[in-house]
């Protein structure tokens, strides 16, 4: 019993440091644009997607197929934002979620334009055998994923509070109006943000879909809902909040399917953010 | 001629699904749940048919109730909660009213087949229409009569005190608040209309379809509900019935024969008309200008 509620501990933080980064691009995004991107899960996919035509046309390496995963990742996250974002920076969310929305369907069109088949193999990101650690197992993938969440995050915190384009970013979350008046192009620091963002979004897919082994048009919702509810969990628009979420959501995701099955697993994450936001802590839902 | 009546029985509940979210908007709050209220309507109305035995005009009017009652309990607590949060709130909500679906069995025999739901396999076999010897051109006219009351009621609504109150609280909380409107009174009420409007649609699409599953209630028909009458704009009820059309009718229907390209056309042209019009088809100016039209002179606003 013990044994078991530590295995699925593990297992839970490992998912969530997958969740981790695409919290992390997430929040990035709702900081700067105040905006919900139903389409960034999307954008992710596309990259994934990308890397994996590369890979059935060329035979192409993992590091290879990283950076193109990222590449085209960016590329589609600036296709979003010059189109949904861009021409909604004033006025109400609503436009610009109903564009990313239709963007959305629109990516996933693409993805199965290029790749018709409903599934393909990813190359693997480790082969060999899970690490076996006092009778508990350890997936390889996922102390990579776990490193690359670090490492995600500290080069992060380096970008937002040590470099110009961070401070104009900060600037511009704490207020656009103050920003735009001190001289800082709000514009360009959110097609920045967006990029950054993105590239953190397309590393954690090729990471996910690599760990996984497969690639399918269903990646770009996972990403999108994953990425938000960790988001949410996390009280919305903080960085190590939004890590936080991440690891609760693993945590909790775990253990529910572990005692209910996997069915209800995803009902309860759901039914968890509805009840901390209508009858949660205030602190969660100011922003 | 029974493709176009099939067609004109799907713009109808998509209608009356875009119209439940219309009215949420008028009080300027997003859900994602009309998605969630449709499905109950959907199972609730088809479970009393099919395992109860009901007639389907009560079925549908217990259907909507369900809905109404369960909006008005979400509107509650939820709506303590502004924006986007409400956006994600309700995008929540509907995705664990789908995910109940998918976990929902509840079969009996019936002759020698079971029918009921059953998870992730959908409630199949809901045969009011065919057991009747209903045509699709009766169908479609029942669906449609629905589909103009509400428009009607909706109309109406709109000209009167209730109206004005809705407007007033979409256009500025602090204003209405200011001249003595109770804002969650308002929005609750406003949120259970349109729970009841989308639980009605949704009987009537269970029926129509004849077999329901927990995937078409996701978030992109949560998304499709809230993106008619923001395309359409929400100056008239016929700014939503203008979107579904061009949106059902004209890029889904009309652009068939594109085939694969149809979706990237469809993201395309959603995208130009939110950036051509992010107020919507139909926005105060042009209603004006088209009232103008009609009855000619120039009587002042609307």
């Amino acid at each position: 019993m013990l044994a078991d509620l530590v295995q699925n501990t593990l297992d839970g933080l490992a998912a969530g440091s997958a969740y981790a980064l695409l919290a992390v691009g997430f929040t990035l995004i709702f900081g700067v644009l105040r905006r919900v991107n139903l389409c960034y899960g999307p954008a992710i996919m596309l990259g994934c997607y990308a890397a994996t035509f590369v890979h059935l046309s060329f035979g192409a390496g993992l590091l290879v197929l990283a950076l193109v995963c990222v590449l085209a990742s960016v590329l589609a996250g600036g296709y979003v934002e010059r189109l949904c974002f861009a021409p909604h920076r004033k006025g109400s969310g609503i436009a610009a979620m109903v564009a990313s929305f239709a963007l959305w369907m629109q990516l996933e069109e693409v993805a199965i334009l290029a790749l018709p088949k409903h599934l393909y193999p990813f190359p693997a990101l480790y082969d060999g055998k899970p690490i076996d650690l006092a009778g508990f197992t350890i997936r390889v993938e996922a102390l990579v994923m776990l490193g690359a969440a670090s490492v995600v995050c500290a080069a992060l915190w380096w970008v937002l509070y040590r470099t110009r384009f961070g401070i104009a970013a900060r600037a511009v979350i704490d207020s656009p109006l103050a920003a735009e008046l001190s001289g800082i192009s709000v514009p360009r620091v959110s097609m920045g943000v967006f990029a950054l963002a993105s590239a953190i979004g397309g590393l954690a897919g090729f990471l996910v879909s690599a760990s996984f082994e497969q690639v399918t048009p269903m990646l770009g919702m996972w990403s999108t809902f994953k990425g938000l509810l960790a988001m949410m969990l996390g009280g919305l628009g903080s960085l190590p909040g939004a890590v936080a979420g991440a690891l609760v959501l693993g945590l909790v995701e775990a253990h529910s399917q572990w005692f209910l099955g996997p069915q209800l697993r995803d009902l309860l994450a759901f039914l968890m953010l509805f009840m901390l936001l209508a009858i949660g802590p205030r602190w969660m839902t100011t922003r | 001629m029974d493709f176009y009546f099939g067609l004109a029985q799907l713009i109808g509940v998509h209608t009356l699904l875009g119209l439940s979210a219309y009215v949420v908007l008028l009080t300027g709050q997003v859900s994602l749940a009309q998605a969630g209220f449709f499905a109950i309507g959907a199972y609730v109305a088809a479970m009393l048919t099919v395992l109860a035995g009901w007639h389907l005009v009560p079925a549908l009017g217990a259907a909507a109730l369900t809905g109404a009652t369960t909006a008005c309990a979400v509107g509650f607590p939820a709506l303590r909660v502004k924006g986007l949060m409400l956006v994600i709130a309700t995008l929540a909500f509907g995705e664990g009213v789908r995910l109940f679906f998918f976990n929902f069995d509840y079969q009996i025999a019936r002759g020698d087949v079971k029918v009921g739901p059953l998870g992730g396999e959908g409630f199949r076999q809901i045969r009011f229409f065919p057991e009747n010897g209903w045509t699709t051109l009766e169908v479609m006219l029942f669906i449609w009569i629905f589909v103009l009351l509400v428009m009607a009621l909706l109309w109406w609504l709109d000209r009167s005190r209730y109206g004005a109150v809705l407007r007033a609280v979409g256009e500025d909380e602090l204003a209405a608040q200011s001249a003595g409107i109770n804002l969650t009174a308002v929005k609750v009420s406003a949120i259970t209309l349109g729970g009841a409007i989308a639980a009605l649609g949704g009987g009537l699409y269970a029926h129509y379809a004849t077999h329901i599953e927990h995937l078409s209630f996701g978030i992109l028909l949560a998304t499709f509900a809230i993106a008619y009458p923001i395309v359409g704009g929400l100056a008239s009820v016929f700014g939503t019935l203008a979107a579904v059309l061009f949106v059902q009718g004209f890029l889904v229907e009309g652009l068939r024969d594109l085939g694969d390209w149809r979706n990237l056309l469809f993201g395309a042209l959603i995208v130009l008309a939110m950036n051509l019009r992010p107020r919507g088809f139909l926005d105060a100016g042009n209603l004006r200008a088209i009232k103008r039209l009609f009855w000619g002179g120039g009587r002042g606003a609307p």
